[in-house]
Parts: C-alpha cells; structure tokens; sequence
C-alpha cells in the first residue's frame, strides 16, 4: 500500500539548500554545547554552594530540564516568554530551549562525576594552600570533564536532534527547517527525509567518533 | 461436464479480471467507507466544534462526496505538512484540504479541478504600523508553512531583500505570534483572517487589506495514477457547483461573494 515513486533528482537538485541547514543545524548544536556546559558548572556550583535558595534554584531548573518535554522547553523559550513581550527571534528560542535542556542534563552528569571523585583531593589542595575555589578549579573541574567526557558526547548528539523542533517556533533555516520547507514546496517528501534522516546520521556520528578519537588521545595516563 | 468447466473457467475469469482492474473507486465503494484528509486547525475550512466533532467547509465537502458515492465518510485529521505522506501510506483515499494545486505538486500527486478559490489578506498587529501590503516591507511576517500564501510570502520577501520570514506550523500559532507582537503581519486567506479575527482569541490584530497574490485556487487530490477517481471527482466538483450545493455551503461556512471557480480566458 505504498503507491508512490521515487525521484531522486527532484531532491537531489535541492541538495546545496538542505547542506546549508545542516551547518545552522551545527551551529546551533555547537553553541548550545558550549552555552549548556559553561551554565551546568554553574549550576553544579550553586548545588555545592551550601545556601539553601541557590540550591533550590539549581534543582528546580534541573528538574524542569529533565522531566519535561524538550518541545515544551523550546515552545516556552518562544510564546511563553514573549507572553511577557519579550520577543525573540526562532534561531535564539531554540538555541535558549537547548542549553536550558543540555545544561539540566549535563549538571546530572557532573554532580554523578563528582561523586567518582573523592573528598580528600580537594583537601589535599587546600592544604597545599589553594583556596576553595581553586581547589575546584585546578583539581576536580578537570577530573570532571574527564570522567563525564563520553556522556557529554550523548548530550552533543542529543542537541542536534533536538534542533529538528524548532520548526515548532518558526525556524526554516536549520536542516529539518529547510526540509520541511522544501516538502511543502514540491511535495517530495520521503526523497527529502530521506536525505534529511541521512545528513542526522552522518552528523551524530561523526560526533561520537571524533569524540571517541579525541578522548584517547586526551586521556592517556 | 464440457460446460461447467467452461462456466467455471469465465466465473473464475471474470473474478479475476475484476480483482486485478480494481482502482482505487472500487476500493471506495467496495469498502464502503470513504477516508479524507481533512485540515482541523483552519477555520472555516476545517475545525473542531465544541462537542470536539470536526465541522467546516472541507468536512462538509467530504460528506457530500462520501454520499455521491453511497458511502460512509470519515474525516481523518492532516496537518498541512503530512498531508503527502497520509495520501501515499494508504491512510486516506482523498485529500479535501484546501490543497493549492500548484505544478510543482502536481508532479507527486494528482488534482481534480478547483473546488474553491481563496483571496489573500493582511493581518497586521496594531501596533506595527501596517496598514497595507506593501507596509510590510521591513518587517517580520509570517505565515503557516507549507501553505500557498507562505510560499509567496517568502519569495516577495526575498524580492524585497528587507525583512525577516517565519513559518509557524500551524495557523493558531500564526496568530498567537502576531498577538503577542512576535509578528508584525501575516498574510492568510481572508475567510481564515475573519474567522479568526472574529473569534476573539487573539487581541490586538486586524485585518488591514488584501494581498496582491494571485487567487489561490485550491483541488481534491489523490493518487495521480487514479484516473478512475480523478475523472470522478473532476465530475464531483463540477456537480456541486450546477446543483448550487456550492454556493450553499460558501454561504453556510464563509458568507458574501461567492468566488468564481473559472479562470477567464482559459480552456479549463
């Protein structure tokens, strides 16, 4: 019951359209990377804080982060805020929603990486005559970049899959933006997925292999 | 015992002749059951009323095709953007959602002749500023993807080399952006601008005039290769208008000038 005919070229023509979607589609997922590990360590730093309301906020935004739809994460970046008539444009709604998400996620995965690390090597620091801070900074941030290294990779894999929601807030100009577009423009829409699905391939891929690749060359004892 | 074998031989002949030239009709017919594709989020086309029941235009079209046939209907909801993979996956039989029927679709699937015909409206923000088409240059518009009047949106904004583009995937979301200011104006068919500027739910917007595009004819479509139900349908839409089934339904669902289905100074 599949009554349709694949033209290829009809797609293909359209090929340089979609590659350029891929790269905002990186771009996104980049960003959102390095924007959700920069707020993760902050947020992984207010729960070791010690006071009691910096703590709860990092939970809560953990906690909505994780147990809540990234759909409904990106959809709140867009028409909720703007509820408050702050108007943001499709491509900083999605990259907001995707950092919110990645650093909810990755402050998990530190918080389990810190946990692998012991207490006495902070306190080996500190009576080598580091302050708290440095302590942190010089002996477990590292360590926990370390450990939570390969599970970061997931979260990178997982942010560029999740750039494919935000047609939700009008973006048109990411990989799944562009395709859409281009479906509703000439109809060919399982030629179009087709190459859509196969760039998404290529691109996690390429990131957990050049991930696997950089981790043995960086954490050689 | 000559003559059964050869009654026999013609019962299973004429059998499977029947089971092997069975289009797409048949199956209709035969299953009793007639499944459209049908747009609920675009009033008055398409929508749900309070019972949760689809109504509008296109769903009353389809009941009255699903009763030409002597069948039952069922409305099978589509956005806008699945309509393609719903027809090609076996899911419905006939898409009635207000499908413009453009050449380059035309190249996937296949249209019956227009059904109905949509002018163009501005929809602006109060606050923008907008008091025409051609105000929007510079601005940010939008306009619900995959549609005929996004797709000419897009272009003359990229014709005009000023201004942003959005596509929101579904008409609510259109105007909940243009509510809030997210959009400066949008460009609709002017029946879904009334409709929706009427009910209320999004304060502070107004249409403010027409959009010079080209009248947006829009088809029934289905398989391309159905000539059967094609040319059935071709037969439908013409009915409807010579019983004045057409004009009834226009006034029910949209009201004032009924919009000519012919193209002047053109064979079909």
């Amino acid at each position: 019951m599949f009554e349709y005919t694949f033209q290829w070229n009809q797609a293909l023509a359209r090929l340089p359209k979609i590659l350029e979607g891929a790269v905002v589609t990186m771009e996104v997922a980049l960003l959102s990377m390095l924007l959700g590990i920069a707020f993760a360590i902050l947020l992984t730093l207010l729960r070791l804080s010690g006071s009691r309301p910096l703590h709860a906020i990092a939970t809560t935004w953990i906690e909505i982060a994780r147990n809540t739809p990234a759909l409904f994460q990106i959809y709140m970046a867009h028409f909720g805020i703007a509820s408050f008539g702050i108007h943001l444009s499709p491509f900083a709604s999605l990259l907001i929603g995707i950092t919110f998400n990645n650093a909810g996620y990755l402050a998990e995965n530190f918080r389990g990486a810190l946990k692998a690390i012991p207490d006495t090597q902070t306190r080996a620091g500190r009576s080598l005559g580091m302050s708290q801070l440095q302590a942190f900074r010089y002996i477990i941030v590292p360590q926990m970049l370390r450990i939570s290294f390969l599970p970061m990779t997931n979260q990178m894999v997982w942010a560029v899959l999740m750039t494919s929601l935000g047609v939700t807030v009008g973006m048109n100009s990411d990989l799944y933006g562009v395709t859409q577009d281009l479906n509703a423009l000439t109809f060919r829409t399982f030629e179009l997925f087709a190459i859509a699905g196969v760039i998404f391939y290529v691109i996690t891929k390429a990131i957990t292999l050049s991930a696997r690749l950089v981790a043995t060359r960086l954490f050689r004892y | 015992m000559k003559k059964t074998t050869t009654i026999t031989a013609l019962i299973a002949g004429i059998a499977m002749a029947g089971a092997a030239q069975a289009d797409k009709l048949d199956d209709i017919i035969s299953s009793g059951k007639l499944r459209c594709a049908v747009v609920l989020d675009f009033p008055p086309m398409g929508s749900r009323d309070a019972d949760n029941e689809p109504v509008g235009f296109d769903v009353d079209y389809c009941n009255d095709l699903a009763a030409a046939l002597g069948v039952e209907a069922e409305i099978v909801e589509t956005p806008f953007p699945e309509r393609i993979p719903a027809l090609v996956s076996g899911r419905v039989d006939v898409g009635v959602a207000s499908t413009s029927d453009t050449l380059e679709r035309a190249k996937t699937v296949g249209f019956s002749i227009p059904y109905f015909a949509f002018e163009m409206a501005v929809t602006a923000n109060d606050e923008a500023g907008i008091s025409s088409y051609e105000d929007m240059k510079g601005h940010t518009v939008g306009a619900v993807a995959g549609t005929y009047e996004a797709i000419a949106l897009e272009k003359q904004i990229e014709e005009w080399g000023d201004g942003t583009f959005r596509p929101y995937q579904t008409q609510a979301d259109v105007f909940l952006a243009l509510s809030q200011g997210q959009l400066d104006a949008t460009v609709s068919t002017s029946t879904v601008a009334m409709a929706n500027v009427k009910t209320g739910n999004f304060p502070g917007i107004s249409v403010v005039g027409k959009a010079p595009f080209d009248t947006d004819y829009v088809a029934l479509f289905t398989n391309r290769n159905e000539y059967g139900l094609l040319n059935y349908l071709n037969l439908f839409v013409n009915q409807q208008i010579r019983s004045g089934r057409y004009d009834e339904l226009y006034e029910k669902w949209v009201g004032g000038d009924v919009p000519s289905l012919m193209v002047p100074n053109a064979y079909r």
